[in-house]
């Protein structure tokens, strides 16, 4: 299979607003990247950075505020309900939770066929044998067509979705914290898994999380997000031998590792200190300037621009300006 | 010296529809005085069991088939309820998800308020005045770092964040807790950033008021920064112990060396394949050792018997026949 | 693996499904009294023609030389002011009381789903808001009174007392399903299924109507003790089943006025409600603790 490295995914200047009683909520308020054909791409960020929000609106869930989201030179950017069918196989997506991704209800063979079903991909009587295949590929035994989720484990759950999300042949998938509710080493198992079948399928990867460990090991580039914007995008191992903006720093900082090699590696205490802020009151100027230990005053006043410091390392942060 | 926690051979079934589920089988473990003990095992391993056995809050279903708990001495397994009150007043908690742990419906102020004042007067034999109380609140909400603790004190656990919430918790327990404090994946659910704070937190207060701490968790990160010494858990068993530092520099029993490769590292090598198999399923747990189907280097006792705790070396335990002299 | 061992397969977990269930539900040996008692009731209404010692006595039928006897053995519960056993009639009245429960929850239920679903997918339209608010007006009026209304602008009988209580029961059925639904769009294998391009048909029929059936079932049992009420509350006022038919509630209304001298004559219509409801009540109960089970 031709590996052709082009860009997949580009999402411009993306904002997703929500009006709520208490306010609006700007979930995303204006990140631009781009993913290029067969890489893993990291998203980071802490809880109300909106990294959800920005896989939820390129999959369709809801309809952009602001901006652009392009997939193969298409231009994809409202909601699933107004989509091409073609772009609903593409696209597919993981999600954290794996007891509420299956419904409850169904077994696991309905709940792989479903996808083959509406895309009419077999006919009734081969489409069980695909949903086989399918099990196969994810190393679940057959017996666990008629269980359902209730009956086995969260890893096992997971393995079931992706064998789902495979169902349509996609090119990109979006995985939503995939492994955060897992242990260990189930969670290495799932990681593999995933490798392996990037590698088999040539697939792409929006790999959302706020597990820096392992992105490290995972993503080819990271984007680091908080309060609906990229503070940072880099290479996985630029930025970890480098990590320029004060958030990011923060973030390293608080790792808990294992080893005393890690331990070298993590900044110089960053002590992290103080909330992250509610998205309906983010603060004027930079949205981290409340926690920054490096403010400065242009920092209350002024939201700071995207800039890059080095090839392929770019930094939203008055430091760098 | 005495220690403060002994539990010894507990054992612990399930009563299910397809049979008796055998969770716990034989735990071993001891809690010395301000001492910081991690206990770490993946989902299912009995943890949790074991810490509700502790505080003798385990659900209908199940039932301590054999086994002792000493506190300080005494059995509490097979103490009257007189005496469990006061043996929960020397204890406390703190779980989770600090939104169900907290009382939706009431202030946060009202709950510790609540705390303090029943409290201070099963330790004091009177109550306090409210402006007493109210003060104790501040102090002990200001304690944990909470910013701004006064105005937090009108507020309902909804209106505040996870740090906040697991820090209420945590002056509660803190206010209870004379002697030992329990805490069930405290930070699991909480950001990274946040997380690192509540850890340095709990760190710092329990080596102020010396308590002791069982700190339960899936991760070894986390273990490794905050704890004294090491208990590894599979499947009903405690598979290892030792001193932190000895533990992560040297660990032995086959399933934790599973479990430290497949810990993704900052240092970028990549993910280890994992551990083959999946827990035992308890209605028919495997005889001998627990972990023998998973495990690379089974000999044929594996299979029949169930390997006890061995040492190596600075007091370091481990329960594999691979370490039997 | 060929197509008939999948079929295999698919049945064996069927039944270790259905034994699981079965655990769980007569955990509680209430459950199984009420199921019991259910089943020999339905048996009964159904075969009364055949069981009872005195079919015939079952309409219009007078026999003044037997008239208003207590309990003995050749009348085990006496007989009525003109005769008529009251046994036989209290088995042939079952069937309306069966039948009402059955025609009003087929009509009210389906109903109420349907509504309910569509309601709280489209929440925040104009089609929920019609809906719920037409659903409101119904909930705001107690439903025996709204019975009660329905029945009296029509002629008095036992159609219209179905027709009426029907209009009275779909209201809690769209609102307890909207309350679910509403709830269920914000899971994850709800938006997955809306992103891979499933029909909304198919979202909420196989998706949340699944969800939906433990509460539905639950509630249809304990409805139905209510139905038997409100049924026999019409036919006591006279707008349900008409005399000479064998209404529960009718018998009672006739047997009221004799109290306390013939009391056979009312007490043990009035038993013959209590002991369905408490069956139909008991199975819920059971019903209840199995699905609660299957949460977990």
């Amino acid at each position: 299979m031709i590996h052709l490295v082009e860009e997949m995914l580009a999402v411009k200047n993306l904002k997703k607003y929500f009006v709520t009683p208490q306010g609006t909520v700007r979930a995303v308020d204006g990140i631009s990247f781009s993913v290029k054909g067969g890489e893993t791409f990291g998203l980071i960020g802490e809880s109300g950075s909106g990294k959800s929000t920005v896989a939820y609106t390129i999959v369709g869930s809801y309809h952009p505020t602001e901006g652009r989201i392009v997939f193969k030179k298409e231009d994809m950017s409202r909601e699933s309900s107004k989509r091409s069918k073609l772009l609903k196989k593409e696209i597919q997506m993981i999600f954290q939770d794996p007891g509420s991704s299956l419904n409850p209800r169904r077994n696991i063979k309905q709940i792989i066929e479903l996808p083959l079903k509406v895309h009419r991909i077999s006919e009734n009587k081969t489409r069980i044998q695909k949903v086989v295949e399918l099990l196969k590929m994810v190393e679940l035994p057959i017996d666990y067509l008629y269980k359902h989720p209730g009956e086995i484990g969260n890893g096992e759950k997971q393995m079931v979705a992706i064998a789902r999300a495979l169902a349509t042949n996609p090119s990109l998938i979006l995985l939503d914290e995939p492994t955060s509710a897992l242990d260990v080493s189930i969670q290495a198992k799932i990681i593999n898994l995933l490798i392996r079948l990037q590698k088999e399928f040539n697939l792409t990867y929006l790999f959302i999380t706020h597990d820096l460990s392992l992105i490290r090991n995972v993503g080819s580039r990271v984007a680091i997000m908080y309060l609906g914007k990229i503070c940072e995008i880099a290479t996985a191992s630029r930025l970890f031998e480098k990590p320029l903006h004060p958030y990011t720093q923060m973030l390293f900082s608080s790792i808990p590792v294992v080893s005393k090699e890690e331990k070298a590696l993590k900044p110089e205490k960053i002590i992290s200190k103080g909330e992250i802020p509610s998205p309906v009151n983010i603060p004027t100027g930079c949205g981290f300037h409340l926690r920054c230990p490096k403010k400065k005053d242009i920092c209350f006043r002024k939201d700071p621009e995207m800039v890059e410091v080095e090839e392929g390392h770019t930094v939203r942060c008055h430091l760098y300006t | 010296m005495r220690p403060l926690l002994e539990i010894k051979n507990l054992h612990v079934r399930f009563r299910t529809f397809k049979g008796e589920l055998k969770v716990l089988n034989g735990v071993n473990m001891v809690i010395g005085e301000g001492e910081r003990v991690g206990l770490v095992g993946e989902t299912g391993c009995g943890k949790t069991t074991t810490m509700k056995s502790v505080l003798r809050v385990l659900p209908p279903p199940a039932r301590i088939s054999a086994g002792e708990i000493f506190y300080r001495g005494k059995d509490i397994l097979r103490m009257k309820p007189g005496e469990i009150q006061n043996f929960r007043r020397e204890i406390s908690a703190i779980f989770q998800d600090p939104l169900t742990a907290l009382n939706p419906v009431f202030t946060v102020g009202h709950q510790l308020h609540d705390v303090i004042k029943y409290l201070s007067k099963a330790r004091n034999g009177k109550y306090l005045s409210r402006e007493e109380i109210k003060a104790r609140c501040i102090a002990v909400l200001e304690e944990t770092g909470m910013p701004d603790s006064e105005r937090i004190l009108s507020n309902y656990p909804v209106q505040l964040s996870g740090g906040m919430r697991q820090r209420v918790c945590i002056s509660e327990a803190l206010s209870v807790a004379a002697q030992l404090l329990i805490a069930d994946e405290p930070t699991t659910s909480l950001d990274v950033t946040i997380q690192d704070q509540i850890l340095r937190l709990l760190a710092r207060l329990v080596e102020e008021k010396n308590i002791s701490i069982i700190l339960i968790t899936h991760a070894f990160g986390v273990v490794s920064e905050v704890t004294d010494r090491v208990y590894v858990m599979y499947a009903g068993n405690i598979v290892e112990t030792a001193r932190t530092e000895e533990f992560f520099s040297n660990p032995l029993h086959p399933y934790t060396h599973g479990l430290m490769n497949a810990i993704p590292k900052l240092t970028g090598e990549g993910i280890a394949k994992g551990i083959e198999g999946r827990i035992p399923n308890y209605l028919n747990p495997p005889a001998g050792c627990r972990f023998h189907p998973r495990c690379k280097h089974k000999t044929s006792i594996c299979k029949k018997k169930k390997p006890p705790l061995f040492t190596t070396g600075d007091n370091h335990r481990v329960a594999c026949f691979l370490y039997q002299r | 693996m060929p197509e008939k061992e999948f079929l295999v397969a698919a049945l064996s977990k069927r039944k270790d499904d259905f034994l699981k269930r079965w655990y769980y539900f007569s955990r509680n040996p209430l459950s199984i009294v009420g199921l019991i008692v259910l089943l020999l009731i339905f048996l009964a209404a159904a075969l009364a023609p055949y069981i009872t010692p005195y079919p015939e006595h079952a309409g219009a039928f007078t026999n003044f030389r037997e008239a208003s006897l207590p309990p003995s053995l050749t009348h085990f519960f006496g007989t009525d002011s003109v005769g008529r056993d009251v046994f036989t009639r209290i088995i042939f009245g079952y069937r309306f009381s069966l039948f009402l429960v059955v025609v009003v929850l087929s009509l009210g239920v389906p109903l109420g789903i349907i509504l309910g679903l569509v309601a709280g997918y489209y929440k925040d339209t104009w089609i929920e808001i019609a809906i719920m608010r037409i659903t409101d007006i119904f909930l705001s009026v107690p439903p025996l009174v709204l019975a009660l209304a329905i029945t009296a602008m029509l002629s008095p009988n036992l159609l219209n007392q179905m027709a009426a209580v029907s209009l009275v029961w779909w209201p809690w059925y769209s609102r307890l399903v909207y309350e679910i639904t509403t709830s269920l769009r914000q899971e994850d294998f709800v938006r997955e299924a809306e992103l891979i391009g499933a029909s909304k048909t198919h979202i909420l029929l196989r998706e949340v109507l699944p969800n939906c059936t433990a509460s539905i079932l639950t509630k249809m049992t304990l409805d139905a003790g209510l139905v038997i009420i409100v049924g026999a509350s019409l036919s006591f006022i006279g707008l349900g089943v008409q005399p000479p038919k064998p209404g529960l509630g009718t018998m009672i209304a006739d047997g009221a006025r004799r109290l306390p001298a013939e009391w056979w004559t009312a007490v043990f219509p009035a038993l013959a409600i209590i002991i369905v409801i408490l069956a139909f009540n008991f199975v819920g109960d059971g019903l209840h603790d199995m699905f609660a089970v299957e949460e977990v």
